[in-house]
Parts: structure tokens; C-alpha cells; sequence
């Protein structure tokens, strides 16, 4: 029993060796930072200056306290809400058409694939453009005679809004490409069962097609989640955050603290709920899978 | 015996020269913002002459990410040597970078004599200043509350400058009858919203917009409740072009004018840069315009309120120039500081530029040498412009601006346009603020 025992004994030391430089890297690199991160939250400090002031938990009383705070995680929500839901309804409806016999598919997978590849800091300039009031979108209004002005970016009720549609226009090629690659996975003998008793297209595609496609949903649910609560380059390169904070996110938020105006452990303190909001938002998005996860 | 000894000496003659020429040469890093390449290279020339052997290479970094940038690179206590300081809360302010940089009081005692104070611009000692040290040499003054205009197109439209809110209405109207827009303004970009509406403050009451910087009255006064008003007017009366609030002064708006797709924008003193045709062509193409330059002119901010109260311009020193405390060769980054800051041949090269207006009291720009695009539309009109500003004392720009205050500015002066907060309530948020610090 000992002589079998001890080669397994030594595979296991073997083993901890070839994890052991992805284990440095993640203790040193990613926990040390949060560490570091938390440890700052307690401080009021400029980042620069050799006067560093404890202050316990007050930056999280603060941050209970600020109306931009909560202006972040409102537009957060209603950010991920709304991009979720049109980015994965037209993901899915892409790649259920080009799963029929489209003509020129691989252009067209192509064509909506792009936008996810492109940098947003180089489409920026181009959505500035865009929806300027003397840009692109205007000229066209003005050519056919649409009394439309195009200041949507100056309003803090529109301005969120114009941020979700580039959000859709950049992230919809991703939903797209793991629905089409989810559908592949589908049994066709089981739709040819449902169109045999008489189910038509739409009926195949709500009761058949995306059941089996529900643990693409919710693997783009927890993603749109984090990715909703890291947002930071769309709205930083578009409105910065304005106008008054109507398109502000905690990323921006964190970076406005933090660097322009200096409150180096206030932006730790938000960086801090930003790590517990993703960690409860992936958790609750991965036991709503388990909890329905017959069709996973 | 004699040639080797005289070998030998020669030698030992050389090698005791070759640390202090050895010392000499160095390579510095200075990172900053303004005026930007091409100018800061033709400094760095100018330098070399008198300094052969210090080479300082120019890092730019837009304004906007200034402090991102700079930051860690300073934290990191390494490569970099010179950085650019701007006052109080804007970008680079001093107040936040001041524990990076040496003091340079014995280095301007030394260029300048123990009675320096009396010929440097105050501002550019009070506001470097850090707990009784002089952190960083100021190079120029920057001055603003005035707008400029495209000259060429009002003639061509036969428009009056305007004076006061119905003369502005009525230009902005005209030009936009003709399809340019009348007044730009990318009211996007917090700090330059903040000085139309420092501008309308020293309008209704001149002073008041200092004094409740400085704590010494409320924001809640009934001057600056009438100055949101105002500025709210500006939006509501459509002096403002349409979605102001959705673009920024750099690059839109900037671009817009240089263009000549706006007649007006509102601009301080660092656009005089502008009237020399080789800038104004270089900035007009980096808009996008390959037009010839044209004639722009500085004119007073309307009178808004209608008290008369016109022309109070506001100064900072646009930017000082620091020695890195951790840098490797501090002895020649002084050098290069003082030369820029303090130097006759520095000064006067700034001077020349027309970007700020030089803190050597001596430098004057030498109009002879300068020619602008169209001299006899600018010349005078230049001069008044820059004698006017300089005469104008204690207003600071941003120097008394806390970081926290200046956001709070940014968000009422949005909040207000967008119609999101009245101007009681604008008033008694900067209150709170203020109140806070």
C-alpha cells in the first residue's frame, strides 16, 4: 500500500511545482494589489505626498453618503439592463439567421464580428463625430429635411443612451459568435422533432433553440455584469462622465477621485465595493445557471 | 626625459579635467503639456546653445491625461527630470506635486540676486510657493475672461463686436443666417465654463468671484445666483451653439474656430500664439483647415449684466517649471529650469512665442521682430489686449480653486445649463462645498 502510495505523493509535489509560478504570479500580482487596495481605502492620501492620514472606514461612510455614487450604480444597472438585453436579442437573432442558408455568410459574420475587435479609444472620435451636433448624423438630418438637432450628447437624459448604443454596436458581435457557436451544438434531430409536430420558425426558436442556448445567456449575463461594472473607456472618451455626471460609472468615478482630484483612498474605497459588486454579481448570475441548469 | 615628463603632465592635466567635463553632459526628460512641439523643441535649441552638453528631451502628454501620467512616473521615482506645475487645482497644480520637486530659491538667488522677488512676477513666487519653499519656476503668465474673434469674418458680414447680451444675440443671429456658427463653446470641457463664468461674476460685481474662493463670501451671494442666471441665459437666449454641453473646447470647439466654422470663442491669452502666422497655419491645419491664416482680434466679454464693468481679465501662471527631487541629474535640470524662468534669452524666447506672457519683468515681446498675419488689424489691438490683462492683479484663474470646489463649479455649471439645478441651488451646493474644506 505504501509503495503505490509514494509515486502518487510525488506527482502531486510535481504538480504543485508547474502551478507554482500562475500561483506566484496571481498571490503577488492580484491579491497583493486588492490588499493593497483595501489597505488604501483607509487612508486619506493624495498618491503622492509622504503625509498619509488613517482614517478607517470613513471613506465607505463617505461613499454611502454620495449622490454620485449612487448616480454610478443607477447607471449601471440601467446600463447593463438595456445593453444586455438588445445586444443578446440581436446576437441571437444573427445567429439564428445565419445558421439558414444566407448567401455571402462569412462576409456577414465578419461584418458583425468587427466591432467587437476595434479599440474603443479609436471608434470614439468617430461616435464624437458622429453624434456632434455638426457632425455625420446632423448632415444627414439636415440633407432630408429632418427637423431633428442632434445634441443628444449634451443632455443628461439622452446622453446615457446614445453611450448604450455604441455599447451595442461594439459588443453585439461577441453575443453573436458564442450563440452562433452554442446553436451548432444543438441536436437537429430534436427540431426536426418540433417542426414534425407542427412548430413554425419563431416557435422553434423561443421553445427549442433557446432553452438549449440558456448557458450562453448566462455566461453573457455574468459577463455584461462585470463588464457593465468595469465600464470605464466608452464613457470616459465620450462624455467623460457628463453632462453632470448623467453618464458617470465607477470606473470613471474611481479615476475621477483618484487622479483629478487627488482622494487617492476615496477611490480605493469605491474600487473595494466595485470588486464586491462584481464577486455578488457573478455569483448570483452563476447560481441563477445551477438553479435552472437542466438545459445548460 | 623632458617629453615624458611633459607627456605625463598632459595626462594627468587631462584626467583631472575629464570628471568636470564628464559632469557636464547629461540627459534629461522634462514632461509637460504646453505649449507643445514644436515650440518646446526650439526652446530646447535656444538652450543648447548657451548649454551644449545638457540634453533634455521633451515629453508631451495631453493636459487631460497629465496627471494620470505624471503621477506614477514620479512615484516611481525615476526618469523624469523636469516636469511642468500649473496653479492650485488644474491639471499639474502644485499643490499635489510639490512634495516631488526641489526647492529653487537658491538656484533663482543665484541667477537673479537676493532682490529676485523684485523682478519675477509676485504670481509666479506666491502661487509655487509650498510651505515656504519655491517648488517650481513659473515661465508664463496665462490671462483669461475676454473672447476672440475671426475679424475677417465679421467685416465680411458687416457684423458690430459685441457689447452686451443683445448685441451678442444679434451677431451670433447673423452669423448663423449665414451659416457659421456665431459663438462656440465646448461646454464639456468643466474648466473653461468655469472662466465664462468667472468673466460673468467680475461683470455683475468685479472681485466677488476671488473673495468667495477665498472664503471671504458666501457662494450664496446674490452675485453669483445672478451669474448662473446669466450664464443659464447664454444656453437659453442661444449664444451658445446648439449641444454645447456635449463637446469640448479641445479639440471641437478649438477646431471650430480655427476653421472659421465659429466666429467667436472664448479663449484667453495663450491663443495669441495664434496671430503668428506660422503657428495659427500649423494649429489651422491640425483642425483640419488649409485655408490661409486669417485676422482673429481679442475683444472685452460682453457686459451681460449691463453694469459696465468690462475688461477684468484673470491670470495664473500657465506653467512653472519643476526639478524632479528624485532625478539623477539635478544640478543641470535646475539649469535648464532657471534658463527657461529666469534667463534674459529664455524669457525673451517666450516672449516671442505670444503663448503666455513671460514672469522676467524685463521681457517684452519685441514687436519689431514679431510679425503677426495681419498687422495693422492686430498690432494695436494686441498690445492693448496684453497691457490690459497684465494690469489686472490679484484675480487668480484657477490658483485658489481647491480640486474639490472645481468639481463642484463643473457640476453646478452643467447642472445649470442642462436645467438639472436652479442658480439658488447651484449657489448653495458650492456653499456646501466650500463650507466642507
Amino acid at each position: 500500500m505504501n509503495d503505490r502510495a509514494a509515486p502518487m505523493k510525488l506527482k502531486r509535489t510535481n504538480g504543485l511545482i508547474w502551478i507554482l509560478p500562475a500561483f506566484l504570479f496571481l498571490v503577488i500580482i492580484i491579491y497583493y494589489s486588492m490588499f493593497f487596495t483595501f489597505n488604501l481605502s483607509t487612508m486619506e492620501w493624495d498618491g503622492l505626498s509622504p503625509d498619509q492620514t488613517r482614517v478607517g472606514l470613513a471613506n465607505f461612510a463617505k461613499l454611502f453618503r454620495d449622490k454620485v455614487f449612487w448616480k454610478c450604480l443607477q447607471n449601471t444597472v440601467v446600463y447593463f439592463i438595456i445593453t444586455f438585453v438588445i445586444q443578446n436579442s440581436l446576437g441571437f437573432i444573427f445567429a439564428a439567421i445565419l445558421h439558414t442558408d444566407v448567401k455571402l455568410a462569412t462576409l456577414h459574420k465578419c461584418l458583425i464580428f468587427i466591432p467587437t475587435i476595434l479599440a474603443p479609444a479609436t471608434m470614439a472620435p468617430v461616435f464624437r463625430l458622429l453624434y456632434s451636433p455638426q457632425g455625420i448624423l446632423q448632415s444627414f438630418f439636415n440633407w432630408a429635411h429632418i427637423p431633428i438637432t442632434v445634441d443628444w450628447l449634451s443632455r443628461p437624459n439622452t446622453a446615457l443612451y446614445v453611450l448604450m448604443s455604441v455599447a451595442i454596436w461594439e459588443f453585439t458581435g461577441m453575443s453573436f459568435i458564442l450563440y452562433y457557436a452554442a446553436m451548432s451544438q444543438i441536436d437537429m434531430e430534436m427540431l426536426e422533432a418540433a417542426r414534425i409536430d407542427g412548430a413554425g420558425n419563431l416557435r422553434t426558436l423561443w421553445s427549442m433553440v433557446l432553452p438549449n442556448c440558456r448557458g450562453t445567456t448566462v455566461s453573457m449575463a455574468m459577463l455584461g455584469v462585470i463588464g457593465a461594472l468595469k465600464t470605464f473607456d466608452i464613457p470616459y472618451l465620450i462624455t467623460t462622465g457628463g453632462p453632470m455626471h448623467a453618464t458617470e460609472f465607477l470606473g470613471t468615478y474611481i479615476y475621477r477621485q483618484g487622479i483629478r482630484q487627488s482622494h487617492l483612498g476615496y477611490a480605493a474605497a469605491i474600487s473595494v465595493m466595485l470588486l464586491v459588486l462584481a464577486v455578488a454579481g457573478a455569483y448570483l448570475t452563476n447560481r441563477a445557471n445551477k438553479g435552472g441548469g437542466k438545459h445548460a | 626625459m623632458k617629453k615624458t615628463l611633459a607627456i605625463l603632465l598632459a595626462c594627468l592635466l587631462l584626467a583631472a579635467m575629464l570628471p568636470a567635463a564628464m559632469a557636464e553632459e547629461a540627459e534629461l526628460i522634462w514632461y509637460g503639456w504646453t505649449p507643445g512641439s514644436p515650440v518646446n523643441e526650439s526652446f530646447i535649441e535656444a538652450f543648447n546653445q548657451t548649454y551644449p552638453d545638457i540634453h533634455v528631451t521633451w515629453k508631451q502628454i495631453s493636459i487631460d491625461d497629465y496627471d494620470a501620467t505624471i503621477k506614477p512616473a514620479l512615484a516611481n521615482q525615476g526618469g523624469v527630470d523636469l516636469f511642468q506645475c500649473s496653479a492650485g487645482s488644474a491639471n499639474g497644480g502644485i499643490e499635489i506635486f510639490a512634495s516631488q520637486a526641489i526647492d529653487l530659491t537658491p538656484a533663482l538667488i543665484e541667477a537673479l540676486g537676493e532682490d529676485y522677488a523684485d523682478k519675477i512676477s509676485e504670481t509666479s513666487l506666491t502661487t509655487m510657493t509650498v510651505n515656504g519653499e519655491l517648488k517650481a519656476l513659473g515661465v508664463g503668465t496665462v490671462y483669461a475672461g475676454n473672447l476672440w474673434i475671426n475679424k475677417d469674418l465679421f467685416d465680411k458680414y458687416e457684423v458690430a463686436i459685441p457689447t452686451d447680451m443683445e448685441s451678442w444675440k444679434a451677431a451670433v443671429k447673423t452669423f448663423e443666417d449665414n451659416g457659421i456658427i456665431g459663438f462656440v463653446q465646448g461646454a464639456g470641457q468643466g474648466a473653461f465654463n468655469m472662466d465664462t463664468f468667472h468673466a460673468i461674476c467680475d461683470n455683475v460685481n468685479p472681485g466677488q468671484f476671488t473673495k468667495a474662493c477665498r472664503g471671504e463670501v458666501e457662494w450664496t451671494d446674490e452675485t453669483f445666483v445672478t451669474g448662473l442666471n446669466l450664464w443659464k441665459s447664454l444656453f437659453d437666449e442661444g449664444i451658445m451653439q446648439p449641444g454645447a454641453l456635449g463637446i469640448q473646447q479641445y479639440p471641437e470647439a478649438n477646431n471650430l474656430f480655427l476653421s472659421q466654422q465659429a466666429a467667436m470663442v472664448m479663449m484667453g491669452s495663450w491663443y495669441t500664439m495664434n496671430t503668428l502666422p506660422d503657428t495659427m497655419r500649423a494649429n489651422m491645419e491640425a483642425a483640419s483647415s488649409t485655408d490661409d491664416p486669417f485676422t482673429m482680434i481679442p475683444i472685452n466679454f460682453p457686459d451681460l449684466a449691463g453694469t459696465g464693468n468690462v475688461g477684468y481679465m484673470f491670470s495664473d501662471i500657465d506653467y512653472a517649471t519643476a526639478v524632479a527631487a528624485a532625478g539623477e541629474n539635478i544640478d543641470a535640470a535646475t539649469k535648464f529650469a532657471v534658463w527657461l524662468g529666469a534667463s534674459e534669452e529664455g524669457q525673451q524666447l517666450i516672449a516671442d512665442s505670444l503663448n503666455v506672457v513671460p514672469v522676467l519683468k524685463t521681457a517684452t515681446p519685441n514687436w519689431d521682430a514679431v510679425q503677426l498675419v495681419n498687422p495693422d488689424a492686430q498690432n494695436e489691438a494686441v498690445k492693448d489686449y496684453l497691457a490690459n490683462a497684465m494690469a489686472n492683479a490679484d484675480n487668480p484663474r484657477f490658483g485658489e480653486i481647491s480640486a474639490d470646489l472645481n468639481q463642484a463649479m463643473m457640476d453646478v455649471l452643467a447642472g445649470v445649463a442642462s436645467g438639472m439645478m436652479s442658480a439658488e441651488e447651484g449657489c448653495e451646493y458650492l456653499a456646501e462645498v466650500q463650507a466642507e474644506q
